[in-house]
C-alpha cells in the first residue's frame, strides 16, 4: 500500500512538472477587445448636424457623400438630402451642370445662373441658393435645390433632390438642418474613383508595366527582388526560368550585367568590344532597349535589358538550351507585350 | 580514518540522500531518455527541413516546433512514396520534445550530479543548456514580431504585427481624439455575433477568412457568392467579389483577410459591409482610388462619425520614429544588397529625441523592443523596419556564458590535474 501511495505521489508531481511546463509555452497575451484613444488619425471631413424630426438618415455613405438623409412619409423615405464636402474651390457653374444635366437642362451659363440662383444667409453663413428644375421631362416635377456654402477655399454642398411640393414643404426644415450644421474639413482633397487594384507590398509600384504571360508559364513566388517569376518545364524535365526585375540606375552597366549571365551558363566573360556577338537593339514598348541572345553548351538566356527613367528593367529566360529554343518565340512575344502605360 | 575518506563518504551520502528523497525522479533522468529526445530531435528537425519546402517556413513551424507532435506523410517521390503516402506519421513535436529535454535535464541535475568543485563544470553546462531550452519556449510564448513602415519625412507611432488581423473601429467625430475598438482576430469567429460596451452596435460575423482572392466586377454585376448580401461601403459601391483562399504560409505569400459582417442598432440592420485587411499595411489601400476607402469604411450613427475597417493588429507606441533619408546600395553589377540604411530620430516623450543610423545587423533597441532593417525603397522614399519583442532575448547570451564557462572549467580542472600528475610522475625516486 505505501509503495502505491508513493507511486501516486510521484505521478501527481510528475503531473504537475508536466502541466507547468504546459502552462508556460502558452502563456502569451490572452484576446481581447480593446478601447483605447489616440491623437486623431483622421485626415477626411466631419460635419454633425441636428436632424429635423421628419427627416432619417441613409446608413449608405458611399462615394463623396458626408451625409445623407430622406424625408419620411406614410409612403415610405422620400427626397435625398445630401452633404458633400470638397476641398477645393469648386465653380457653381460646374456644380449647377452637374445636377441639370441629371434632370435634362441645356448648359447652365453664368447668365442663366443669374437667374436661377440667390444668395441666402442662414446664421452667420452665406449660402449660395440655387434651384433646377426638370426641363427634359414632360409634366416632370424633379426640383433639385442647391446650396453651396464656401469658407476659406473649401467648398460645402448641400444638395436637396426631391418633387418640387416636397421641396418647397420642407425647405424651411432644410434651412433649419443648414443652420445646425457644425462642418469641419478633411486635411486631403476627395478623390475621384479610378479603377485600379493595388500592387503588392513587397514590389516597386514606380512606373510598373503590364504584360502578357504565355499560358503554359507557370507561376513561381514573386520575392522582393524579382516583380515576376515563372517557370516552363518540358516533358523530359527540363526547365526554363523566367522573371522580371527592376532595379535604381544601371546597376553596373551592361557589360557587368551581361558578363555576370554569360558566367550563369558557362560562357567567358567578354570584352566592350565583343559585346556585340551577344546583344542587339531591340524596340519595347517604344522605347530602345537590348536584346541579349546567348547559347550555352547545355543551358541558354535570352534577355532584355530597358533603361527607362532612370530604372533599369530587365526580363530574362534562362534555362536548358534545347527548350529555350522552343520558347524563344514565346518570349519575343512576351517582350511585344511589355507596355509601361 | 582519513580526512579526505570522510569527506567522500559525507558526499556519496548526500547523493544517495538526495536520489532517495527524489526517488521519483530517477526514471526521468534516464540517459537512454536524453539520448532518444535527442534522435528523436533529429527527425523533428530532418522532416520539418523536408516539408518547409511544401509549406513554408511559417507553415512548418507552426506544425513540427510549435506543437506537441505533427503528422508527417512520407514524400511521394521519394522510395516507396506510392505506398507509404498514404500512412500518417505522427512526429513528436517541439514543445514535446523540449518540454521532455527540460524535465530530462533538470531530473538528472537534482539526482546525479554531485556538488563538487570537480564536476561544477558539467553542471554548469547543464544548466546552461536547460535555460537554452527554457528561454527558447519563454521566446516562443512571448515573442512578436511586427513591421513599422515609415515615409521620408514623416514619421510613425504604430507597428503592426506580421500575423493577425483586427477589426477597428474609430469614433473621429472629435477633431482632437480618435476612440478606436480593436477586435481581435480570435474573437472574430463566423456566425457569431460581437457584443461591446465600447460600442453602439452589434456586429453579426457572416464570413470571415485570413486569405481570398479578390475583384472588382463589372459596374451592374449582381454581387454573388459570399458577397451576396454586402449592400453598404466599398464592397458595394467597387462590385467587389472575393473567393476565400487557404492561407499562404511562404514567406513571400500574400494574405488578404476578409471579413463580411452585418451591424446591429438593437433588431433594426444597418446594412452589411465588406472589408479586406492588405497583408502590406491598409495604407496601400490608398494607391486604388476605388479602394482607397477600405482603410476606412465610413459609417454615420447617432450624430457620430465612426471608420471601419479590418488590418493588421496593431499597437501604439509611447514614442515615435520620423525617417530622416534612406540609402539602398547594391553590390556593384549585381542584384545583391550590399546596404540598406535607414537614418533616423527617435522622438521620445518630454520632448527627448535621439537621431540613429538603422542598417543591416544594426537595429535600433529602444523599450523593450529591437528594431531591425527588414525592407526598403528608396525609390519611392520609404523604409520597413521588422520590430521584436522579445523579453528573454539575453537567455541565451547569458546561457552560452554559463556553457562556455563550465567548458572552462571543466578542461581547465583536467588540464591542472594532468600537469600535476606528470610533474609528480617526473620527480625523482
Amino acid at each position: 500500500m505505501p509503495g502505491s501511495f508513493l507511486r501516486a505521489k510521484a505521478f501527481l508531481r510528475l503531473c504537475i512538472v508536466v502541466g507547468s511546463t504546459w502552462m508556460l509555452s502558452s502563456c502569451g497575451d490572452q484576446p481581447e477587445i480593446r478601447s483605447y484613444e489616440i491623437p486623431s488619425e483622421y485626415t477626411g471631413p466631419v460635419v454633425s448636424w441636428e436632424l429635423p424630426e421628419e427627416w432619417g438618415e441613409n446608413p449608405d455613405l458611399s462615394g463623396p457623400m458626408a451625409g445623407s438623409f430622406h424625408v419620411k412619409t406614410d409612403l415610405g423615405p422620400v427626397g435625398r438630402i445630401g452633404v458633400m464636402p470638397f476641398r477645393e474651390s469648386v465653380s457653381s457653374v460646374d456644380v449647377a451642370n452637374m445636377f441639370g444635366m441629371e434632370l435634362g437642362q441645356a448648359t447652365i451659363d453664368e447668365e442663366k445662373l443669374k437667374k436661377i440662383s440667390e444668395i441666402k444667409k442662414i446664421g452667420d453663413r452665406e449660402f449660395e441658393w440655387i434651384r433646377i428644375s426638370d426641363d427634359g421631362h414632360e409634366g416632370s416635377t424633379r426640383t433639385v435645390l442647391l446650396a453651396l456654402y464656401r469658407n476659406k477655399g473649401e467648398t460645402w454642398l448641400f444638395p436637396f433632390i426631391g418633387d418640387r411640393d416636397l421641396i418647397r414643404e420642407q425647405e424651411q426644415n432644410f434651412e433649419s438642418f443648414l443652420f445646425s450644421t457644425t462642418l469641419r474639413a478633411g486635411k486631403v482633397e476627395i478623390r475621384a474613383k479610378a479603377p485600379a487594384l493595388p500592387p503588392p507590398p513587397t514590389h516597386d509600384a514606380h512606373g510598373a508595366p503590364t504584360w502578357e504571360i504565355p499560358k503554359h508559364w507557370v507561376k513561381t513566388s514573386a520575392s522582393s527582388m524579382r516583380l515576376a517569376s515563372y517557370e516552363v518545364t518540358d516533358r523530359n524535365g527540363s526547365k526554363l526560368d523566367f522573371s522580371v526585375t527592376s532595379f535604381p540606375g544601371d546597376v553596373g552597366g551592361t557589360l557587368a550585367n551581361v558578363n555576370r549571365w554569360l558566367g550563369q551558363i558557362g560562357i567567358d566573360p567578354v570584352q566592350e568590344a565583343d559585346l556585340d556577338k551577344y546583344i542587339s537593339p531591340i524596340v519595347l514598348d517604344e522605347k530602345d532597349a537590348q536584346l541579349v541572345v546567348a547559347e550555352g553548351e547545355t543551358d541558354s538566356l535570352y534577355a532584355a535589358i530597358l533603361l527607362f527613367e532612370d530604372r533599369s528593367w530587365f526580363f530574362k529566360i534562362t534555362g536548358n538550351r534545347e527548350l529555350a529554343k522552343v520558347e524563344k518565340s514565346n518570349f519575343l512575344s512576351f517582350l511585344e507585350s511589355v507596355c509601361f502605360h | 580514518m582519513s580526512k579526505d575518506t570522510k569527506s567522500k563518504k559525507r558526499k556519496k551520502g548526500s547523493l544517495g540522500e538526495r536520489r532517495k528523497k527524489f526517488a521519483w525522479l530517477v526514471p526521468l533522468a534516464s540517459i537512454n531518455l536524453t539520448l532518444t529526445l535527442l534522435s528523436l530531435s533529429m527527425i523533428l528537425v530532418f522532416v520539418a527541413t523536408l516539408e518547409q519546402v511544401r509549406i513554408g517556413i511559417r507553415g512548418a513551424l507552426a506544425e513540427y516546433f510549435e506543437s506537441m507532435f505533427g503528422i508527417w506523410y512520407y514524400p511521394e517521390q521519394f522510395w516507396g512514396g506510392e505506398f507509404l503516402n498514404a500512412i500518417p506519421i505522427p512526429i513528436p513535436g517541439g514543445y514535446l520534445l523540449g518540454g521532455l529535454l527540460i524535465i530530462n535535464l533538470t531530473a538528472a541535475y537534482i539526482t546525479r550530479f554531485q556538488w563538487t568543485g570537480k564536476k561544477m563544470g558539467i553542471q554548469l553546462i547543464h544548466l546552461g543548456i536547460i535555460m537554452l531550452l527554457v528561454g527558447q519556449l519563454a521566446t516562443q510564448a512571448m515573442q512578436e514580431e511586427s513591421r513599422m513602415q515609415i515615409n521620408k519625412g514623416e514619421s510613425s507611432n504604430y507597428i503592426e504585427r506580421f500575423h493577425g488581423v483586427e477589426l477597428a473601429f474609430s469614433d473621429v467625430t472629435d477633431p482632437e481624439t480618435q476612440r478606436v475598438v480593436t477586435i481581435p482576430q480570435e474573437i472574430i469567429e463566423e456566425g457569431g455575433t460581437i457584443r461591446t460596451a465600447d460600442l453602439p452596435f452589434k456586429i453579426q460575423v457572416k464570413h470571415f477568412g485570413v486569405n481570398c482572392d479578390f475583384t472588382v466586377s463589372p459596374e451592374g454585376s449582381t454581387p454573388a457568392g459570399l458577397v451576396k448580401d454586402v449592400n453598404r461601403g466599398v464592397g458595394q459601391t467597387a462590385n467587389l467579389s472575393i473567393s476565400e483562399k487557404e492561407e499562404d504560409f511562404s514567406s513571400e505569400g500574400l494574405n488578404f483577410g476578409y471579413l463580411i459582417f452585418e451591424l446591429f442598432d438593437g433588431t433594426n440592420s444597418l446594412g452589411t459591409w465588406l472589408t479586406l485587411a492588405h497583408p502590406g499595411g491598409n495604407h496601400w489601400w490608398k494607391e486604388s482610388p476605388k479602394l482607397s476607402d477600405l482603410a476606412f469604411q465610413p459609417i454615420r450613427h447617432e450624430g457620430k462619425l465612426w471608420g471601419v475597417t479590418l488590418r493588421s493588429e496593431r499597437e501604439y507606441l509611447p514614442y515615435s520614429i520620423e525617417l530622416l533619408d534612406v540609402e539602398n546600395e547594391f553590390y556593384q553589377g549585381t542584384e545583391i544588397p550590399f546596404n540598406f540604411e535607414s537614418d533616423i530620430v527617435l522622438n521620445l516623450e518630454g520632448n527627448q529625441s535621439r537621431r540613429a543610423l538603422v542598417y543591416m545587423n544594426t537595429p535600433l533597441r529602444h523599450g523593450g523592443k529591437t528594431f531591425y532593417q527588414y525592407q526598403m525603397n528608396a525609390a519611392a522614399n520609404y523604409t520597413v523596419f521588422q520590430v521584436i519583442r522579445n523579453p528573454s532575448w539575453l537567455v541565451p547570451y547569458i546561457a552560452c556564458v554559463l556553457v562556455s564557462i563550465g567548458l572552462l572549467w571543466q578542461f581547465s580542472f583536467h588540464l591542472i590535474r594532468f600537469l600535476r600528475k606528470n610533474s609528480n610522475s617526473a620527480q625523482p625516486a
